[in-house]
Parts: C-alpha cells; structure tokens; sequence
C-alpha cells in the first residue's frame, strides 16, 4: 500500500475507481480542475502492483465571506481494500495539506443520510462532527449531513 | 472597424461589448440595427456570424462570416472572427490559419494572439507557441502570465535552461516580494526549481531551494525535492535524514522508504546477505517507530530470502489473518514471482489451517487463542492461492468450506465467482456474483462487479438492468448515464461481450465511443492553458501536457483499440457481418435453425425496447411538464439512438481505413507492444501494402523474434507474395525491399514455406507451448489446405502430451485450439472437445 500525493497521471485511475464504488460521479474535466487548481490536495492509495484502489479528491472552498477552508468532493476505497485504514490515512494527509499549504482553518464535507458506514468513519474515526442537515442534497433527492471539523 | 458613422461606430462598439458579456441575443440585434443602413459592412456581417453561432445556427453563422470577409477581405475582425467560428467546430488547423491572417492586418492585436497561442500550444506547435508567445511578451512585459508562458514553451521544447533565464530575468523586475509566502507565487518559485532539475544541475537547484525556501507554501515539495537532490548528488548522510522527515510526515508513501533505503545504500537489485540483514534490521525499527504504517510492515517480505522470508511473512500474514484483511492475498501473490516465496507462503498458510482445526491457532503451541474468523480469512486465502495456481477443486473446497463457516460475507461469494470464472463456468461465476450482490444492494463496488461478471456471460439484459440501479434514474435512458460520466469499463466488457456474440455493429459502436472519450479528454485540456497561466499551478499543467501527449497509451484506449481494429479486419473479410464466431464451422442446416433462433431473439429484443422507448417518452414528459416545459428538449432526448446496432459502423466503405485510424495512436504511443504491430500486419496484409506489412513484420521480430502468432504472419506474407508475383502486381522495386530484408525475415529460408514450417516445428519443439503448436498448425494448414489437414490436426492433437504441454494448456488455450479446429472444419472437434472437458470439468465450452 502505497499513500501519494495524487498527479495528473491519477486522473482516469481515479475517475475509474469513483465509478465502480460510488454513485457520485464526475466527468474527468472535473478531476482535472482540482488537480490544476489545487494540486496538493488530492491523494491516492496504491496497491502492490501501483493500480489505484482508494483515493481523496479534495478542494479549497473559496468563498470570500467565510474563512478558508477544504472541503472533501469525493473518498472512496474498493471495497476489498477496506480494514486497512486506508480511507483514514488519505484524509489525514489531505488535511494537513490543507493546513499547511492553504492554512485552511477546517474542513468540510457532505456525507448521505442513508450511508451509516461512511458517517461513522467521518464521525468515530476522523472525528468530525455534524453541522447541519441539507435537504435534497443529492441528486435523488436524498438529505447530507453536512460535516465538518477543526484543523489544527 | 472602419467605414462606419458616428452613430454606427458607436453601436458596432456595442456589440462587440455585447459578444464579450455572452449577450448574444442584444447583439445579434445591434448587428442587425448597422445591417439595416450598410447591409454590406463586412465586419458587421461578420459579427452577425459569430452571434448565429452562439444562437445554434452554424450553418447561418458560416454563411454570414464568409459574406463579411467578402466585403472586407483586410479587416482583422473578419478574420479573427472566422478563426473563432473554426475554432468552435473543433476545427484547430482552419483557425490557426485564420488567426495568422488577421495578424496580418494587425500585428499587435493582444487578442488575437493570445487566441493563436491556445490553438499552438493544443495542437503542440511548440516553435509557434514560443514565437507567439514571445511577441506577447515584448508587448505587455508588465504582465508575469507573458512571462511563465515563455518558459512553459521553451520547457515543452525540451530547453529547460531557456525557460530557466526567462523567469529569472522575470523574478529580477520584481521589487516588493510579499512578506507572507503566497500561493501563487510560491507555485511560480517551486516551477522554476523545477526547471533547473529537468536541465539536469542538481547543485545549482538544491542552492536554489534555500533562496526560494522563506517564500514557499509547499513546504512537503521543497522537502521531497531536497531529499531527492540530495540522493542525486551523493550527500547521503543529508538525504537519510531527508528521507526520514519524510517519514514523519507520511509513514505509506513508499517513495520515501525506496529514498530512505538508497540513502543507506541497501534495496539494490543485487544485494548481498549482509545488505539483506541491515535492510530487515532498519524495517524493524522502523515498525517501532511507524506502528500504524502497513508500508513498513510489508516491504521486508519484498527483501527478505529464504529463513529470514519465513520468519518476516509467518509475522505478516498471522497479523493480516488475524485483522480479517480481504485484501491479504492480492497483496502477498506479488511475491509469488519468485517460485520459492510461493511455496514458503504455501507451506505457512497449510500450516495454520491444519493448527486452526486442531487447537485454533496458528500453530500448535496453544499460546494463542485466534478469534473464530481466523479460520474464516485462512480459508479465504487459501481457496485465492489455489485459484492461482488452477486448482479449481481445492479452490472450490476452500471456499466453501468458507462459506459454509461465514455464509454472510460478500467477498468469499466473490471469489467463489472468480474460481469458476477461470474454471470456465461464466453462467455459475455470474450466479455467485449476483449472490454476493444481493447480499449488500447499497454497495455499488459489488454491483459493478456482478455486471462485469454478467457481461463476461453474454448476458446483457441483466447487466444492463442491475448496472443502472446506481446510474441517475432522472433521465429517459439511464445507461446514457453511464457514457455522460465516461465509463470506460462498461463499453470495453460490453463492447467484447457484443463481439463474442457476432453484434459487431453494436461493439463498434462501443468502441468508438470510448476513442470519443479519450477525444474529449483532450479536449478537456484547452481551457487550461489560459486558467493554469493564471493560477500559476505550472508543475500540474506541464504534467497535464505530457499527460495528453501520451494519453492514448492508456490500457483502456489500447484494448479498445485493439478490439476494433479486430472488428474491422473480420468486416473487411466478411463484409455483411452477420455471420458471428459461434456460426464458423457450422453445417448450413445447423447456420439456418441458429439464424432463426437469433432472428426470433432480436424481435424480442425490439419490442421491448419500444415499450421502453414509449415509458420513456412518457417520464420525460412528466418531468418536462414538472420543469416548466422544454417539450423540445425532452423530446430530443427520448429520441435517443437512431442506430442501436451500428449499422453505420458494419456498412462502411473502408474498414481497414477505419481499423487504421484506431492503429495509428498505438503505433506511436504503443510502439514497444509486439501486437501493435501483429495487427499493423494484418490490415496492411489485407491492404496488399507489402512494404508497411514488411515494416511491421520488421519491428515485431525486434521485440519478440520467437512469439508464436509472428511466425504465421511470416508464412502468410511469403503466401502474399507469391500471389501478388503470380498475379504479376509484385513491383520490382517493392520485391527488391523485401529481399533485402529476406534473412532478417526467415533466416536461411528461400521461398519453400514448408521447410520453413518444419525449421520452426523443430526449432519450438522442447518449448512446450501451445500458443506455438497452434501457429504452426495454422502454417501447415495454410501452405497447403487442400492436402494438409490431416497433418495440422495432429500438431494440435499432440497437445495432448502432459508432459509436454501440462504448463500452458491453459484453459484459454485450449478453447483456441478447439477455435483452430472448427476454422479447418476438422472432424475432430468432438474428439477434442471431450478430451478438453477432462481436463476442465467445469467450462461450459466443452459441453
């Protein structure tokens, strides 16, 4: 397992990853911005043969009347990679990023109401805590918990 | 502008506001307003154009540009408006073209020449790219953007040290530095040290990272660049110490243990005991230090021989059981390189099943009690290990023995499917997979899979309907999902499953999809040549750049690529494409009930689709109703495909030429892969273009001289030759090429194919490959076909020969020879079959 900083080389890898385990997806423009805009936020997870099985795509939340602070677009890991820490340990390297390079003050992100598995590692083992509720979040029309946590 | 009043002038003024605020409509008014009193003002016309444009009349906006230039042939805005027009149909050389005639009438025109740049630098004119650039900069020094631009093309040159001198003359001008280091500019500092590694000074841009050091956001980059340069130029008692800050920092990035292990001289190819000793001893500490970092743990096994391996791998994979890591196994077989690090593991994990079973740990020493899913993830990864080795009934009892244990869990469901997936068994594998995904319907991981699996079945209905169940249920058709968010793996398996099943059309259509989406991601990069210049994220964009260049190499394009140049070939050899792989070798009786049976299969098919097609067209109503109503749109939408079976891909005109435009990205990206040019071969064969068949035959014999499918293209282009000689259409200048390249072709072989084929026969005969046997079976066949089946059916049949070939009679292999078979129309195929189906009991393909 390898943990590194993500490069435009990730991009379809990452596309690739999203789409086999989530129901947000992006078209790689997307994937791009982040990495052109905020190269130092994006992680990825290698396995022995260097395929990509996990990753954090990450940005700044540039809004002028707010302090600065990341925001998490999209985590996933392949699910026969889980029990590895792995989703813990490209958070933790893309919030110190954060900190470090955009001195963000925190860091946010959107979590499904339905997806307990995922609120639990945001909550117990990352230690974020729940803001606030936003109605129709997603597309489907489900609500986000919408999370957030001090960086320090 | 010229030639206008006042009045007009001001208003033209207007409209070309009007153009840079997206206010197309008002402008298409004002334009029109000028037309009115001088309907033949060109530039007016012009504008007129570009507004159609934005408006969706592109044949309008063509008509309107071309009326302008005709009555103002020397004005820059009719020209630069005509590059824009070009520039939006995609159509990059056209509009380089008009951008330099417009700057003809205005040298200096900022616009213009930053528009020309961006079709320079897409397109990769890079010697334009850095001229363009250069008079920008002469012409707003002010500006750093001009600046970087400059060194950005010098550096795509490949003159780093030129991009070097152009931001130093730069970071000269500047007279306030910030006091705070700042974002931008600290990029703009990390780029420049880039620049001084790439033209290869290590000293020089190690020096230069203490003078940038202070004004650096990117603290992690000035480190890693420090270790690195340190490594380069042997300081490393300074690199170690890099290195191990590194560490600090991120205990899994195994860069920095590679850095770490150079720096103290140790994890060199050839390393020595007593290396093998200090590099366990430093891991060890290391494992101290670092207790949560798997890297640590894992790379000793990577380093470790013999005893020492044993000892480091029993720790690891008792722990990795212990946790109940799914992913132990994919992780351990990359050892299984080395045939002694397999048996080792081999041993260990036997070892703690039998001690489980016994005294429930993993040894018999009953110091350890292990929880009761130790035995569960033993089981788990013993029925992985001899799934590799295709031990399909001990796999297969493993597993279920697993299962039985934990009949829960998703992945022993997985693997179940896997196992039978490489025993041959695509409807059981399928079947597991379903089962491990209904076990867990919110996950889309385990979805995804069950489709693939579905789709290596031929069973599209299903995946299709259980692959939507995570696509966006708000549009009219949800797999159009799945292509809106590039989803290369869906077309690739659905493509190969359309192919396996003769819908040639439909596969094509997949595959040109995915050539559609590699297309747009190089479309993708043009807006950043102007964003990245402005955010001064350099290192990304320079990444970016070289990304694109060598996007096409990317494993997906490459299959694709390779599957539709296939598709071509068999097209242009069976131009109606109807007759699909499982009809070869049929009787004509046996063609005709098939036929019918597909016949009846395909109106199924359509009437269901056009009761979808119908709900469709309803849902969208609702939702265009619910919207506020764009009928038109939604209507467009439920139109959908006019040719779901790719009729317009089966009846072209030039199938090779089409297969050549899916060839040519790989001859230049995938040069080194020997079936870049295996399939260069085949279409140029069928081209009867000799001498680019001779080059590829060339080029295949430098990388692999003994590859199996490379001596059947040998025979066949000596069969090519005589033919094209008989038919006296061989060019004595084309006969000459070839035979100056004879030797290099078949050695000391004239013309006499047959002794050719007995020279390779021999030659390949302790080699044990089937792959080898079948090329040469193929050969015999094809020197002689009238009189030589008897002969190529006992090369294949001696396949037979365990001894000989029990190593790469693969399942795979065996079902091409049982193909090779059925293309001779040999009599033999049952025979084969029922021999085939001893050996794999479980595929379906012998039954």
């Amino acid at each position: 397992m390898n943990i590194r900083e993500a490069t435009l080389d990730d991009m379809i890898p990452m596309q690739n990853c999203n789409l086999h385990n989530l129901p947000e997806n992006y078209q790689m423009k997307y994937y791009f911005y982040h990495s052109l805009t905020w190269p130092q936020l994006s992680y990825v997870a290698e396995d022995e043969k260097g395929r990509i099985i996990g990753y954090v795509l990450a940005k700044l939340e540039e809004d002028p009347t707010a302090e600065p602070h990341g925001h998490i677009t999209s985590l996933s890991v392949m699910r026969t990679y889980r029990r590895l820490g792995v989703a813990e340990k490209l958070m933790t390297q893309s919030q110190n990023a954060m900190r470090d390079v955009f001195n963000c003050k925190f860091v946010s992100l959107h979590v499904r109401k339905s997806n307990r598995a995922a609120l639990q590692l945001y909550r117990d083992t990352l230690q974020f805590t729940v803001q606030d509720i936003e109605k129709k979040y997603y597309a489907d029309g489900e609500d986000a918990y919408a999370c957030r946590k001090t960086l320090q | 502008m010229r030639d206008l009043p006042s009045k007009e002038a001001n208003l033209f003024r207007e409209i070309l506001k009007c153009y840079e605020l997206k206010q197309y409509k008002r402008g298409f008014k004002g334009a029109d307003q000028i037309l009115k009193k001088f309907p033949e003002h060109g530039e007016t016309l012009a504008m007129k154009g570009l507004f159609y444009n934005h408006l969706e009349k592109k044949e309008l906006a063509f008509e309107f540009v071309k009326k302008g230039i005709r009555h103002d042939m020397k004005s820059h805005i009719c020209w630069h408006v005509f590059g824009l027009l070009y520039r939006s149909d995609k159509n990059y050389e056209e509009a380089a073209k008009c951008y330099a005639h417009a700057l003809k009438y205005d040298k200096e025109n900022i616009q213009i020449l930053r528009d020309l740049s961006l079709l320079q630098i897409q397109m990769r004119n890079l010697e334009g790219y850095v001229d363009t650039r250069h008079i920008l900069l002469e012409l707003r020094p002010q500006n750093r953007q001009y600046w970087v631009a400059v060194a950005i093309g010098y550096q795509l040159l490949g003159k780093p040290e030129l991009g070097v001198k152009v931001l130093t003359t730069y970071e000269e001008t500047l007279k306030d530095l910030p006091s705070t280091p700042d974002y931008e500019h600290s990029e703009l500092l990390l780029y420049h040290n880039t620049l001084l590694e790439e033209a290869g000074d290590f000293q020089v841009a190690l020096d230069h990272l203490d003078t940038i050091e202070k004004q650096v956001c990117d603290r992690k980059a000035i480190k890693e660049k420090r270790a690195k340069y340190f490594l380069a130029l042997g300081r490393l008692t300074e690199a170690e110490a890099a290195y191990r800050e590194l560490l600090s920092l991120n205990p899994d990035n195994m860069g920095y243990f590679e850095g770490l292990g150079k720096s103290l001289g140790l994890g060199s190819d050839c390393q020595t005991d007593e290396d093998e000793v200090k590099i366990l001893e430093m891991f060890k500490q290391l494992q101290k230090e670092y207790p949560r970092s798997n890297a640590a743990k894992r790379l000793p096994l990577r380093y470790a021989t013999g005893e020492a391996f044993v000892k480091v791998t029993d720790e690891y994979i008792r722990s990795m059981l212990r946790k109940g890591v799914p992913s132990l196994f994919v992780n351990i077989k990359t050892l299984y390189s080395d045939s002694a690090k397999q048996a080792a593991v081999e041993k260990l994990v036997l070892g703690y099943l039998i001690a489980l079973d016994k005294s429930r740990g993993f040894d018999h020493s009953g110091a350890v009690v292990e929880p009761p899913t130790a035995l569960l993830w033993t089981l788990y990864f013993l029925a992985q290990h001899f799934d590799l080795k295709r031990e399909t009934e001990q796999a297969l009892e493993y597993i279920n023995r697993a299962i039985e244990h934990t009949p829960t869990l998703v992945e022993l469901y997985m693997a179940k499917g896997r196992i039978l997936k490489h025993a041959g068994d695509h409807v059981a594998a399928m079947a597991a997979l379903n089962e491990a995904r209904e076990l867990d319907l919110q996950d889309r991981f385990i979805n995804t899979k069950c489709t693939k699996y579905m789709l290596r079945a031929d069973n599209m209905a299903d995946a299709e309907k259980t692959t939507i169940l995570f696509t966006r249920a708000d549009i009219p058709n949800p797999l159009n999902d799945l292509v809106d968010m590039q989803t290369q793996w869906f077309s690739l398996e659905a493509g190969e499953s359309n192919v396996r099943q003769g819908q040639i059309g439909r596969a094509l259509k997949r595959f040109h999809q995915i050539d559609k989406h590699f297309n747009d991601y190089t479309e993708d990069q043009f807006d950043f040549h102007t964003y990245c210049l402005r955010k001064m994220t350099l290192r990304a964009y320079v990444s970016m750049v070289r990304l694109e260049d060598q996007l096409r190499s990317h494993p997906y394009y490459v299959r694709a690529a390779q599957d539709a140049v296939q598709c071509y070939v068999r097209l242009f050899d069976k131009p109606d494409g109807s007759e699909s792989e499982e009809m070869e070798g049929m009787t004509e009786a046996e063609k005709k009930k098939f036929k019918s049976k597909q016949r009846k299969a395909e109106l199924k098919a359509q009437q269901e689709a056009e009761e979808k097609k119908k709900k469709a067209a309803a849902t969208a109503a609702e939702t265009a109703k619910k919207a506020g109503g764009n009928a038109a749109a939604a209507a467009a939408a439920v139109k959908g495909d006019e040719d779901p079976e790719g009729t317009k891909y089966t009846k072209c005109e030039d199938p090779l030429g089409e297969a050549l435009k899916f060839l040519q990205p790989l001859q230049q990206l995938a040069d080194t892969r020997i079936e870049t040019h295996l399939m260069a071969f085949e279409i140029y064969v069928r081209k009867n273009k000799l001498l680019l068949a001779l080059k590829a035959l060339l080029k295949s014999i430098k990388i692999d001289a003994n590859h199996a499918t490379l001596h059947e293209q040998l025979v066949r282009f000596t069969l090519a030759i005589q033919k094209s000689s008989s038919a006296k259409t061989l060019k004595p200048s084309v006969k000459a090429v070839i035979d100056k390249h004879w030797s290099e072709l078949y050695g000391t072989h004239g013309q006499d194919l047959t002794a050719f084929n007995a020279g390779f026969i021999e030659k390949t005969k302790d080699q044990g490959s089937v792959a080898h046997v079948i090329s040469a079976a193929m050969s015999v066949y094809l020197i002689d076909p009238s009189k030589s089946l008897a002969k190529a059916e006992e090369l294949l049949f001696s396949v037979e020969d365990e001894k000989r070939f029990g190593r790469t009679r693969t399942l795979e292999n065996v079902i091409l020879v049982q193909k090779t078979l059925k293309g001779f129309k040999s009599a033999r195929q049952q025979e084969w079959k029922a021999k085939a189906g001893v050996w794999f009991p479980n595929a379906v393909a012998f039954k």
